[in-house]
């Protein structure tokens, strides 16, 4: 999988798992951060967002503190995720 | 002479450490409950027998064994017309829920208490509160202003939880629990753990029931965050508004007070949180323990065991250490109890927060003395001054809830996220304050909730339970866990409207005018300037959300 598919993918997860109605993949910049203003997300969805990486690529995060850069935007997940899945 | 005071009378509890004697001499001498648990991979404090009782659940028994203990250790007969029991719990018979797809009658909360007062032939309604982890302690200040009203002579409060996967799982899933014995306060905590127990107590207007040392319950406040659905409060002033509230109804100085007993529960953010409304309340130097470090955190009767455990420490004296405390690792400074130590002054203070946004505190000593007259200001006076409802029609709830959501004309990403009892508290709310608005010039302390229902959030429990049964290894989802307490749905309403004031949640078996004489009463006592009252019901197909605006006019 590259890259790009990769993304679009977690793009789908987090509209789908994040219940992020009238949200699509387009609207989603990969490079924007994530948490703060935009998609509203915040501390309960980051635990949602360990849930999707683990059940999908198989890769843990032990908490959402020690996961934090890699929770900065669609990018930095994707990235990690290339880095440490099964 | 009139006697206003609540009195504490008889008491009972078990916990992991046996019965109230056996769990203060553990505690008196530093032993924990706490031990290694297979069934669920992490420490647990939890009831090894309970002797059953024909026709009652192992939670309705374990509730129907200290409720009896108090009824003969008082003698006050349950029966009685001015007798009323107040049952506090999170999850009640949740275990029945385990393999179904809908729900038995007796999951639903209010079963177990009519099945309660059925067995002790009481002739009063029971009343049911499910505030999440301060219930308990809403239970409190539910009985004390009943029986303050005349209503009832004597109440009973009662609190119990049982342990289940149900609620190990879903703790789990916020990463909250630690893998070691919990460690309140510490620099090194790293979550909590869980236990069960059950706990009862009487409150009593008459003198004479009172145990002795006579202690009463003087003072009791409910407050919201309004900030997260389970992240507690970035400042703690809600708690401490909390405290200093219950404090003033006592009439009782912050220098008055020789003990608190907190929440405690050794996660982050609890302790820190607990920590600023300490400081707020001007009560860091004041001498404090948490006893989750010995029985876990019980839920739904932590309120009760905590407070009967410290009534008890209050007639002894003397303070149980904090069970697993070391080294303060706290923002601001807490006077936390490291071993045991005498309590030197008369009053003591009893903290709870919970998901939701709540926080509860009241206030434990000396009886005042009888006045001649009694000293009650005038009954403000409460209108009605708008009402909103969603009831079933043609369409199915999603489409119909979201139709409407989308009436308001505006985004908020926060709404689909919602269990459906959310929702329809959000709708219902939002079409009651486009009508009136809340008053911007009332504080936001003087706002308050009270909402009621049948079904609990026994939806959102079936999601979760079916989530649970799956035993996926990465575990269950926190957002739909958050959702299995029904006061959540309040807790969204405190965020979005800035309602720090009273905000709890009966369980009734029907609808009724329970909670508007509630919020009238939060308003004729000056508790509150402006409340939102009503019923909010949803289970799969059948739904009904009634809600009011009651203004101080």
């Amino acid at each position: 999988m590259t890259m790009e598919q990769l993304i679009q993918e977690l793009k789908e997860h987090l509209i789908e798992e994040l219940n992020l109605e009238d949200i699509t993949p387009e609207d989603i910049d990969a490079e924007a951060p994530l948490f703060g203003e935009g998609l509203g997300l915040d501390s309960i969805d980051a635990l949602e967002i360990i849930l999707i990486l683990e059940k999908n690529y198989g890769v843990r995060l032990a908490n959402s503190a020690e996961a934090k850069p890699v929770f900065y935007s669609v990018k930095t997940l994707a990235e990690y995720v290339m880095q440490n899945r099964k | 002479m009139v006697d206003t005071n609540i009195y504490i009378g008889a008491y009972s509890l078990q916990t992991a450490l046996g019965d109230l004697t056996a769990t203060c001499e553990a505690m008196a001498s530093g032993r924990s409950g706490l031990r290694y648990d297979a069934r669920f991979g992490m420490p647990t404090a939890t009831i090894d027998q309970v002797a059953p009782i024909a026709g009652l659940t192992r939670f309705e028994a374990m509730l129907a064994h200290a409720i009896e203990q108090v009824s003969r250790l008082s003698g006050v007969a349950l029966d009685r017309p001015d007798t009323l029991l107040v049952l506090s719990t999170t999850k009640g018979n949740v275990a029945l829920l385990e393999g179904q797809t809908e729900a038995p009658e007796r999951a639903y909360l209010y079963a177990s208490a009519e099945v309660l007062a059925a067995h002790f032939g009481m002739t009063t309604a029971p009343v049911v509160i499910s505030n999440a982890c301060i219930s308990g302690v809403s239970a409190f200040v539910v009985a004390r202003r009943l029986l303050q009203e005349g209503l009832y002579r004597h109440a009973i409060v009662a609190g119990c939880d049982e342990l289940s996967e149900f609620i190990a799982s879903g703790f789990a899933s916020f990463k909250s629990i630690s893998p070691n014995p919990c460690r309140p306060y510490d620099a090194a905590r790293d979550g909590l753990s869980l236990g069960e127990a059950v706990g009862a107590v009487l409150l009593t207007r008459e003198r004479a029931l009172a145990s002795e040392p006579c202690v009463a319950l003087l003072g009791g406040v409910v407050s919201n965050d309004a900030n997260h659905i389970s992240g507690p409060s970035r400042t703690g002033e809600e708690l401490a508004w909390a405290i200093t509230e219950a404090l003033r109804e006592a009439h009782v100085t912050p220098e008055e007070v020789g003990c608190v007993n907190t929440h405690g529960t050794a996660t982050r953010y609890n302790d820190e949180m607990e920590s600023k409304a300490l400081a707020v309340a001007a009560l860091s130097d004041v001498p404090t323990n948490s006893l989750k470090g010995y029985i876990g955190h019980t839920l739904g009767a932590s309120g009760v065991v905590e407070s009967i455990l410290t009534i008890e420490q209050l007639r002894r004296g003397e303070l149980f250490a904090t069970q697993g405390f070391e080294e303060l690792g706290t923002p601001c400074p807490v006077a936390v109890a490291a071993a045991p130590q005498p309590i030197r002054k008369a009053f003591a203070v009893k903290t709870a927060s919970g998901f939701g946004g709540c926080n509860a505190a009241i206030v434990f000593g000396p009886a005042s003395e009888p006045c001649d007259v009694e000293e009650q200001p005038a009954m403000r006076s409460a209108t009605e001054v708008a009402h909103a409802e969603v009831v079933q029609g043609e369409s199915p709830f999603a489409e119909m809830i979201r139709a409407r959501f989308r009436a308001f004309g505006e985004q908020n990403l926060r709404f689909y996220k919602m269990s459906d009892l959310a929702k329809g508290v959000y709708v219902a709310v939002e079409e009651l304050l486009r009508q009136v608005p809340l008053d911007e010039q009332v504080g936001a302390e003087r706002r308050a909730i009270i909402l009621s229902n049948r079904a609990s959030s026994l939806e959102a429990d079936l999601a979760h339970q079916q989530l649970v049964d799956q035993h996926a290894p990465e575990g269950t989802s926190p957002a739909v866990f958050v959702y299995t307490l029904p006061n959540v749905a309040m807790g969204e309403m405190a965020i979005r409207h800035r309602i720090k004031g009273d905000n709890t949640f009966f369980i009734e078996p029907k609808q009724s005018d329970w909670c508007e004489r509630y919020a009238r009463q939060l308003i004729a006592r000056d508790r509150a300037d402006e409340v939102i009252c009503g019923w909010c019901e949803k289970i799969g197909q059948k739904w009904h959300f009634e809600v009011k605006l009651l203004k101080n006019v």
